[in-house]
């Protein structure tokens, strides 16, 4: 059995030896798209929390802007990467 | 606690935390008690009661404009959280506040049974609960007690008003219908509730308040001295009195007390019960409960931020705040001096 599968996993090795299944600039784009959905969700149970709290209290406006956008770093980090890679 | 991905919660309780905090702290009843009616109306108008108290202003004045405005502003508040709940939270906090569709039906029935006036009853009704207004005029419309239970045969309360009603018509006494009418509310409170560390949190919370109330019917009898059995009051649910011992405890208060205060809840209520068993006092050990129960719910809503019991510590605290004020109002009527309201006072 093993015997029958070497030689395509040898060709397979080669295959990604030679080139990449994801090059480099296509796996920094994905990390940052995935940041992005990741900071994206963190954002929403914020927001709406933050809205709650506007709803009562106007003057938490400029707390619940800031709190609401604060892991948007997320994808500021991320985007390191792509100058990185 | 979201349902369908939503963020419902978050917004929910965002916005219940920021009302709570506005609530009435040590700061202003130490004012309060200080004012007479009038002052208090006018405290009042500066403050989150504004609406009820102007639109109430011209048609009452005094002690009962407050306590129509109370009234008023409570279930407004409770309402709001229901617009702004969906979901499976709206589910629960609607549970929680068919507490006053129980209140509410009870206090028709103790009107028609003392034969107070429609409007007497009418004032004392909190519409914060899920009968709409159609449902509530029937009810005060009703002058015969059976009346009620047949009005009431599609509700919750229906099949135990039903069975209570015989036992009602052959003793005479309110006790079998609003028993009956308190199980149909605990009952339902903790039907279905979905299993988890979060419903299993919030089960306690509601066994915690079923024992209080257990122990402060048990309590209230040993007391009165008065010859009833405490098993006709007894509400299932709890988990620190059955039905069978309570009859034996409510003979003998110190039984009863030191079954407390060995119980989980000892450690919390032991300041009030050493009060209890000292000063000879019910009134400090009710109010002991109380925040008991309130710093319970408040607990829990620092463990499960998201879950619904900020929503619940909020309608206690609402409340309590509620009767705080009626009774700061009340004791400056009858002409109490400040030191003795601050004691009826449940501040937390």
């Amino acid at each position: 059995m093993i015997e029958a599968i070497e030689p395509l996993m040898t060709a397979l090795q080669n295959e990604t030896a030679s080139s990449p299944a994801i090059t480099e600039g296509a796996a920094a784009a994905l990390s940052v798209g995935i940041a992005a959905f990741a900071a994206g969700y963190a954002e929403r149970g914020i927001g709406s929390a933050a809205m709650g709290a506007i709803a009562e209290d106007e003057s938490l406006f400029v707390n619940g802007l800031i709190l609401t956008v604060l892991p948007e770093t997320l994808v500021i980090l991320a985007l390191v990467v792509v100058f990185a890679a | 606690m979201s349902t369908a991905g939503g963020s419902n919660p978050e917004y929910v309780i965002a916005r219940v935390r920021a009302r709570r905090s506005a609530l009435f702290g040590d700061e202003e009843y130490r004012k309060l008690v200080r004012m007479g009616p009038a002052e208090i109306a006018r405290f009042m108008e500066e403050s989150e009661y504004e609406t009820e108290i102007n639109a109430l202003g011209s048609r009452f004045s005094g002690v009962d404009l407050i306590e129509y405005a109370l009234n008023a502003n409570m279930a407004k508040q409770f309402n709001d959280i229901l617009d702004w709940a969906g979901g499976r939270l709206y589910d629960l906090i609607a549970r929680y506040l068919r507490k006053f569709d129980a209140w509410n039906v009870k206090t028709v029935l103790r009107g028609i049974y003392a034969g107070s006036s429609r409007e007497e009853v009418k004032s004392d009704l909190i519409r914060a609960g899920e009968f709409d207004d159609r449902l509530i005029e029937r009810l005060l419309d009703a002058t015969e007690i059976e009346e009620v239970v047949e009005i009431l045969s599609g509700t919750m309360f229906g099949d135990g008003l039903e069975a209570a009603f015989e036992d009602y018509e052959e003793a005479g006494v309110l006790v079998p219908l609003e028993n009956a009418v308190d199980r149909a509310f605990y009952e339902q409170l903790l039907e279905n509730l979905v299993v988890g560390e979060e419903a299993e949190q919030y089960r306690e919370f509601l066994e915690a308040e079923i024992d209080f109330r257990n122990a402060r019917n048990a309590l209230r009898i040993a007391r009165s001295g008065a010859d009833l059995d405490p098993a006709d009051y007894f509400i299932e649910g709890g988990t620190l009195f059955r039905a069978s011992e309570i009859t034996a405890l409510a003979t003998s208060t110190s039984e009863l007390v030191s079954k407390i205060s060995d119980s989980q809840y000892g450690d919390r209520l032991s300041g009030a019960i050493s009060d209890l068993e000292a000063a000879d006092s019910l009134i400090s050990f009710e109010r002991a409960l109380d925040s008991a129960l309130l710093e319970y719910a408040d607990t829990l809503g620092y463990v499960f931020p998201l879950s619904v019991t900020p929503v619940i510590s909020y309608i206690l605290a609402k409340e309590r705040e509620v009767d705080n004020i009626r009774a700061i109002a009340r004791g400056r009527e009858a002409g109490l001096g400040p030191d003795e309201i601050e004691e009826e006072l449940v501040i937390q």
